[in-house]
């Protein structure tokens, strides 16, 4: 997959860019506070429809333009496609409208023509940071290769923000309606944890596999699902079983905790090398070499469900690992059809991989030299 | 810029609060005000007046009226043992218009939403069950949106209800009419299909 042409109009500091990508990895310097996230920042949005930073979209909108908007031209496997975003200002906040090709489509419509893995400086805190960031690389993956997906853990997370707040409110909360929103849970919550529970193992199989090809195959790095509650079955069905039933039972603590419990809002991996946890008894290169490894196995598996390479996206990471991992890195994705690579300076990368290198200041681009002979 | 004719900016500024109008079309409406006969002027002004002083909800279902119980509410002709469940008293004109319902609604006054303060308890839930109760109420159709608080709330109604052994059904989705096949989203294909029925 191939970004052929990126045209930002009134996103972040770039006023109206057109920007033609080189094939292969493209590489943005410049000092900080320049435009290199921002570049990333758009084309993330073009994949997942959401900013990989952003905690107000509205941010994503040039200083006081009413709209930003974000397309680009990509070649995929399935011929060439334009999606587009437009981001408008609405009431305090932003609305989001999504194009392919021309024609408005819903979201949930948009999800799976640009497939993209990103890799930010928040990832290398995968194995010791709290498990939001673990659910975070499960639903990348899979939201970008299942419209299904996506669709549950959406109507999902509406519901659990709504139990919450209901078990939040002052008094006692209505037990028909805890009732209905518990049994939403557990349809919407059985089939994601189900398909949670099938990538991990393909996620995991990947991990293990690029762990052994750089360090060895002892001892060895082993990904588990954990989810919430604990299942002894994989099926959409059984799941939702177990999860009602974990609702039922749990219904007064939850009510005394004021907080929904459990649920797949509640999952996380288990990260262990030779059979130890790595987030407590991993030395920190051998957590770095774990996250190397899972964001490898995201690589591989998107590329698996997409039968070619997707984009990879790479902000500011590279400068934070050292030489060798960096190149066992790179190298163990192999033949990627293209890179988005940010840093403050010329990254020393694997002598395979062509490409070129972008100045970017303050909002504009100039083509510097190639990456590598 | 001096203020030569305050009522007539005083006009324009109270036209922009409305939804959807920006100061150009309240300037529009303004001059079109002004240049309209006595009237039509008067005739503006007294309708709004009279919604404000005139209209209330329905003691019955809830929708807006100006005779309490509203007219369908009164209308005999009117299937009594088939409600229609809506979340807001705009929701009785959407069905209305329709003109393939004939029972009569209960409004709600919102969707079950906690995140927004709205619980039960502001609704106009207690009042359902009480009519479904002493009106002998065969079937409650619930037409509330298909958000998520619409669905959450259908189903809370639901489950509210099945004690009273009451046949609650919900809309069922649809496809737009004169809209492309291919171009409708998942969502939307997979209810209809739900739904579908024979030919
Ligand atoms: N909505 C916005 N409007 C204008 N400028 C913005 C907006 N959002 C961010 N910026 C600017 O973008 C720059 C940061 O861009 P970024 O891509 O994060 O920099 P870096 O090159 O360090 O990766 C800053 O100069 C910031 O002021
Ligand atoms: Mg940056
Ligand atoms: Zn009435």
């Amino acid at each position: 997959m191939r970004v052929l042409s990126l045209e930002l109009d009134q996103f972040r500091n770039y006023a109206a860019l057109r920007f033609t990508p080189p094939s292969g990895a493209c590489v943005f310097i410049g000092d900080n506070a320049q435009g290199k996230s921002n570049l990333l920042e758009a084309l993330a949005l073009l994949a997942t429809g959401k900013s990989f930073r952003a905690a107000r979209e509205a941010d994503l909108i040039r200083d006081d333009a009413p709209a930003a908007s974000v397309s680009a031209r990509v070649a995929t496997r399935h011929g060439e496609i334009q999606a587009a975003c437009i981001v408008a200002r609405a009431g305090e906040g932003a609305r989001k409208r999504f194009f392919r090709n021309g024609r408005a489509v819903p979201y949930g419509q948009f999800l799976g023509g640009v497939m993209a893995v990103t890799f930010i400086p928040l990832d290398l805190q995968l194995v010791i940071g709290p498990a939001g960031l673990r659910r975070r690389l499960l639903n990348a993956g899979l939201a970008q290769t299942s419209r299904a997906y996506y669709r549950d853990l959406a109507a999902y997370g509406a519901v659990v923000t709504q139990k919450n707040a209901l078990l939040r409110a002052s008094g006692a909360p209505d037990r028909d309606l805890l009732l209905t929103y518990n049994e939403q849970m557990a349809i919407s919550g059985g089939r994601i944890a189900s398909a949670r529970a099938v990538y991990v193992r393909k996620l995991a199989s990947e991990a293990t596999a690029a762990h052994a090809r750089w360090v060895g195959a002892s001892p060895e790095f082993d990904v588990a699902y954990r989810p919430s509650p604990a299942l002894a079955e994989e099926t959409p069905e059984a799941i939702e079983q177990a999860l009602r039933a974990a609702l039922e039972a749990n219904q007064t603590l939850e009510i005394k905790r004021r907080s929904a419990l459990y649920g797949p809002h509640r999952d996380d991996l288990a990260l262990s090398l030779g059979g130890l946890p790595l987030a407590r008894f991993g030395s920190q290169g051998q957590q770095r070499t774990a996250v190397l490894a899972l964001k490898a196995a995201e690589y591989a598996s998107l590329h698996a469900a997409a039968g070619e390479p997707p984009i990879l996206l790479l902000d500011d990471v590279l400068s934070e690992l050292d030489r060798e991992r960096r190149h066992a890195f790179l190298s163990s994705l192999g033949d990627f059809d293209q890179a988005f690579i940010t840093s403050t300076d010329v990254p020393d990368m694997p002598a395979t991989l062509r490409g070129e290198v972008v100045r970017v200041r303050a909002g504009s681009l100039a083509i510097e030299n190639a990456a590598h002979a | 810029m001096d203020d030569l004719a305050p009522p007539l900016s005083g006009l324009i500024g109270e036209l922009e609060k409305l939804p959807t109008i920006g100061p150009k079309t309240a300037a529009r409406l303004a001059f079109y005000i002004l240049s309209a006969s006595r009237e039509d002027a008067n005739a503006l002004a007294e309708a709004i007046v009279a919604v404000k002083d005139r209209v209330r909800l329905c003691s019955r279902c809830f929708s807006l009226t100006e005779a309490d119980p509203c007219s369908i509410c009164r209308d005999v002709r009117r299937d009594p043992k088939t409600l229609c469940v809506v979340g807001e008293p705009k929701d009785v004109y959407a069905v209305e218009r329709s003109m393939s319902f004939k029972g009569r609604y209960h409004v709600l006054g919102g969707l079950i939403s906690p995140m927004d303060g709205i619980g039960v308890a502001q609704l106009h839930v207690k009042e359902l069950v009480e009519r479904v109760g002493t009106e002998g109420i065969d079937e409650v159709i619930v037409a509330t949106n298909p958000n998520a608080e619409g669905e959450s709330t259908a189903l809370y109604l639901a489950r509210l209800l099945a004690p009273t052994g009451v046949r609650v059904t919900r809309l069922a989705y649809g496809l737009p009419i004169g809209g492309d096949l291919d171009y409708a989203d998942e969502v939307t294909l997979a209810r209809a299909l739900e739904g579908r029925r024979a030919l």
